[in-house]
């Protein structure tokens, strides 16, 4: 009965939604398009950043980003809070030596990846966020691999909450340079700043600085959040 | 576009199901996400434009894809990953504390 009932209103309810999203596809002539054209022709000379969404995340709502970034700290917080201090090792498995020495060969490749993605992230697809979790599965693969025990869990992670703070309050720095030359917080091109010629890697002003400093976050943060994971897991 | 439009209807409405009809946690988290996911779809139908191309400027392109709900689903996604995280670290600390995972027992055990 009580099955029926939620059946009825799921279906009432995917009706109604779909009539919305129909009439909204409808009225697509009748969008303003005013904030998102002159995004298109004026964002490579305000922010020197040829990547449109990144030019958006790091530049026009930096703001937004900064408050994406504490939704990861906190939420990094909050497991890591609720564990307990003790360690399990039982992600680890006896895996044939093919595994171990392919993921010994590949995890060079996954850093250069990973800072591929977060030093380019203003020219090419990607960006702090991208770099960063590619970033972290390097940390997954190593402990799903090797164990807990063999990755000297407790070491490394004094170092991930450390590089999780560099980051957090090196973004926030980077910030306040705008408020030091008298301009807004996180404020780049007006603030004349070196925006540099489009397209070369130097450029862009703190969207690099930016973007370094949200990776090693992002990075640190999941791996954090894993590692409380496994170790609750028994 | 109206196939789009169909599938997050669809997609929207599994999830909504899941949450409401399945007992077990870990469903209910999937659910949650599945929810996320035709949100994030939307998002990505909403930025498109016929012909349009990715908004990387590298060289001049005639039209060009609305970059804002694409900044937008960046964020979506992000927040999304870190409360599926804490959402599964709770469903792991009740597992621990009333050993299953379905909803109407720990009702019940927790009395």
């Amino acid at each position: 009965m009580k099955d029926l009932y939620s059946k009825v209103i799921i279906i009432i309810f995917a009706i109604l939604l779909a009539i919305t999203l129909i009439n909204i596809g409808q009225s697509a002539e009748m969008v303003d398009y005013k904030i998102s054209n002159y995004y298109i022709r004026q964002g490579v000379e305000d922010t020197g950043s040829i990547n449109l969404v990144t030019a958006i995340l790091f530049d026009y709502r930096a703001f937004d980003t900064l408050g994406e970034a504490t939704v990861i700290f906190i939420a990094a917080s909050i497991i890591s809070l609720l564990t307990k201090r003790s360690t399990s090792s039982i992600v680890y498995n006896n895996f044939s030596p093919l595994v171990y020495q392919n993921i010994s060969f590949i995890v060079p490749f996954l850093y250069i990846f990973g800072f591929y993605l977060i030093f380019y992230g203003h020219l090419s697809p990607g960006g702090g966020f991208t770099g960063g979790v590619v970033l972290a599965t390097i940390f997954v693969l190593l402990t799903i691999t090797f164990g807990v025990r063999r990755t000297r869990e407790r070491e490394v992670l004094k170092i991930k909450s450390l590089l999780e703070n560099i980051g957090m309050a090196g973004f926030i720095f980077i910030g306040l340079v705008g408020v030091l030359l008298g301009y807004n917080f996180l404020a780049n091109g007006q603030a004349g700043l070196y925006l540099g010629e489009p397209g070369k890697l130097i450029s862009a002003g703190t969207i690099p600085g930016l973007n370094l400093m949200t990776g090693i976050k992002v990075g640190a943060s999941l791996s954090i959040i894993f590692n409380c994971l496994v170790r609750e897991v028994k | 576009m109206l196939f789009v439009h169909f599938v997050i209807t669809v997609l929207f409405a599994l999830g909504l199901y899941t949450v409401l009809n399945r007992s077990n946690l870990i469903k209910i988290i999937m659910g949650i996400n599945i929810i996320e996911a035709s949100l994030i779809l939307l998002l990505v139908c909403l930025s498109y434009k016929p012909e349009g191309t990715a908004p990387i400027l590298n060289r001049e392109y005639e039209i060009i894809v609305d970059p804002v709900p694409q900044a937008l689903a960046l964020t979506a996604i992000v927040i999304g990953a870190s409360t599926t995280a804490v959402m599964l670290f709770l469903a792991i600390k009740l597992y621990k504390k009333y050993g299953t995972l379905d909803v109407g027992e720990i009702r019940r055990l927790r009395g």
